[in-house]
């Protein structure tokens, strides 16, 4: 089965736990952070995940976030396989 | 003004005026400022009963709960309660102590990184590191937790803040992210239920959570739908409704099983396709198109692809998309299925049978009843055979299934509701047990609270499925070796007595409904009596057991 990767933008607020928050639900949601560049002066997260499911299950989630202010998807490819 | 002061104070604006919990060492400014604040504080004798107690109140009258607890052990006590609250998304705010700000971080006496814990199971959290932010903390998380899709949130606060000098003024904030619908996919909605031929409303907890029984009875009222219900959503429409089919699911009726089965548009209200009600998803309503109606964003096509949805507040969809239809060939279907499957009460055997008592209780109660269940058999047992006319009134551990929520989450019930407002725990000797210290709580309060305590001596709902589906493997479910109930009732000042034959059951419910003050019913039942039907796990909700 396919895995999609995918490259999201999140615009966040500066608080210390809000990596925490995002990373937990990423995991919990069934999906693997492959890179990671956060920036917290700019309150800003670019990560690259890749999963099986299908990406609105994850950004659904992480909208819900209190410190989420805005994510954006920046591109989509699909790459190889696994289980 | 005290940081403790402050939040009394606060609470108080927020019209707050009961609170649960129990002191500790990084609490005790707070409990300084309650001695004299003003508020009612109910003393649980465990922090979990606190929050189940803080649970109860909410579901009980629509309010935010609120619940307090020290740092450490007390903070990490409240946990199964807010997981609870975020399951079945009920508003509570939890205020815990936590160590002096500058011991933070040094694994100092009783500190535990609460935020932390707080992460998988709150709506959000907060943990107050500028004193002059408590007030707007404060309100943030009363926000929060009643906005949009309503859920727990904490709010960790440490010593020294509580014991500084604070400011008091609040920055005005009102975001509340309600998503939006538009006309045209109303339109589409519309266009859905006038072309389905054999619709079916699937309603969940989010009628009752949005206020909005009233809408959607007149929905129902108007539209001629047949409903069925989850676990949470039970009470949002009566049984006595000629097309209101009862629970779905695992243990749900026959009739509202196959009618979703064989239904032709699946309208979900505030429900979210939970897989104790849906068995296999593959095969649920797989025929359906699927009008789905939610406040989350994250739960429409989480699970099943919905054709139209409409995210918003029920209370304001409901009224838009209420119309007529003509359907009567199925509702006569799903009418006759109702009458063809209802439930029989002639019990084959001289003892008690716990389904047949709870109906019979549920006919003695009034409309106006608070029904605070454990989890397992007799949870399962009340939601078949008792009627309900307000979701408020049936208090269920729906999402987390948590044993031990009946008891704290009925004391909760008792301080929401007024004297005339009966509220009665039904639970098992297993679930009990779980925090049979809130007897202690009872008994202080002097609360006038019902226990209906159903008693298998086993953990009953394990031991069903380990005589279906573990070869009669009983591990660790044989509970012979139970306290004598009636000494332990009498122990906190409750009265109590003990039934075993079903002829004793209507002069036992009589006289615990009469009783002054609180009582409890100790029911003995066969420990063989199983809950059917069911649907067995990974099995389409078409293929129900019904006997072993």
């Amino acid at each position: 089965m396919s895995l999609a990767q995918h490259q999201l933008k999140l615009v966040v607020n500066q608080s210390p736990e809000v990596l925490e928050r995002v990373l937990r639900v990423v995991r919990h949601r069934g999906f693997k952070i492959d890179q990671l560049n956060w920036q917290y002066e700019d309150g800003e997260l670019i990560l690259s995940v890749s999963s099986q499911r299908a990406l609105h299950l994850l950004t659904n989630q992480l909208a819900k976030l209190v410190d989420v202010k805005d994510i954006t998807e920046l591109n989509m490819m699909k790459t190889s396989k696994s289980a | 003004m005290r940081g403790a002061d402050l939040l009394v104070s606060y609470l108080k604006q927020e019209g707050i005026t009961t609170v649960f919990g129990y002191p500790g060492g990084a609490i005790m400014p707070v409990y300084d400022a309650l001695y004299d604040g003003g508020l009612k504080h109910v003393l649980c004798r465990h922090e979990q009963g606190a929050a189940f107690s803080a649970l109860g109140y909410a579901r009980a009258s629509g309010k935010v709960g609120v619940c307090i607890a020290t740092s450490g052990p007390g903070a990490t006590n409240l946990i199964t309660g807010l997981a609870d609250a975020y399951m079945d998304s009920v508003p509570i705010v939890a205020i815990t102590g936590q160590v002096t700000s500058a011991v933070i971080g040094t694994d100092a006496f009783q500190e535990m990184d609460v935020l932390g814990l707080s992460l998988a199971c709150t709506k959000h959290s907060f943990m107050v590191t500028d004193k002059d932010e408590l007030a707007n903390v404060l309100q943030q998380a009363f926000t929060i937790a009643k906005s949009g899709r309503p859920g727990p949130v904490l709010v960790d606060i440490p010593k020294d803040i509580q014991l500084a000098d604070v400011e008091t003024a609040l920055a005005i904030s009102g975001k509340d992210p309600i998503a939006q619908h538009d006309d045209e996919r109303l339109e589409a909605a519309k266009q859905l239920l006038a072309n389905a031929k054999q619709p079916i409303l699937y309603v969940g907890g989010g009628v009752g959570m949005a206020n909005a029984v009233d809408e959607l009875q007149r929905f129902v009222d108007s539209t001629g739908i047949p409903s069925v219900t989850t676990l949470k959503g039970i009470g949002a429409i009566p049984n006595s409704k000629p097309y209101a089919l009862g629970m779905l699911g695992m243990h749900g009726t026959k009739a509202a099983n196959l009618c979703v089965h064989e239904c032709d548009l699946l309208v979900v209200i505030g429900a979210r396709f939970d897989d104790r009600v849906t068995g296999r998803l593959e095969s649920f309503a797989s025929n359906a198109r699927v009008l789905h109606i939610d406040i989350d964003p994250a739960e429409i096509n989480k699970l099943r692809q919905s054709d139209v949805s409409l995210c918003g507040d029920l209370k304001d969809i409901l009224p838009a998309l209420t119309t007529t239809l003509s359907i009567h060939e199925w509702q006569q279907y799903c009418r006759d299925l109702k009458v063809q499957y209802n439930w029989n009460y002639d019990a084959p055997y001289r003892s008690i049978y716990a389904p047949k008592l709870l109906n019979q209780l549920s006919e003695k109660l009034p409309s106006n009843a608070v029904v605070s269940c454990d989890v397992g058999q007799h949870q399962m047992w009340v939601a078949q055979h008792m009627n309900f006319t307000r979701p408020e009134n049936h208090l269920s551990s729906s999402g987390l299934g948590t044993m031990g929520f009946g008891l704290p989450a009925a004391i909760g019930a008792r301080h929401a509701r007024g004297r005339q407002d009966p509220v009665v725990v039904v639970s098992g000797d297993g679930s009990f047990m779980m925090n049979v210290q809130e007897l202690g709580t009872i008994k202080r309060e002097q609360l006038n609270v019902k226990i209906v305590l159903i008693d298998n001596q086993r953990l009953g709902m394990v031991r069903q499925w380990q005589q279906l589906f573990f070869e009669e493997r009983y591990s660790e479910t044989i509970l012979t070796d139970n306290p004598d109930f009636v000494t332990l009732a009498s122990a906190f000042n409750i009265q109590a007595r003990t039934i075993t034959m079903q002829a004793d059951v209507a002069p036992a419910l009589d006289e615990m409904i009469n009783s002054n003050g609180a009582f409890l019913l100790h029911v003995r039942i066969n420990e063989a009596d199983n809950v059917w039907p069911l649907v067995p796990p990974g099995a389409s909700n078409a293929d129900m057991m019904e006997k072993v």
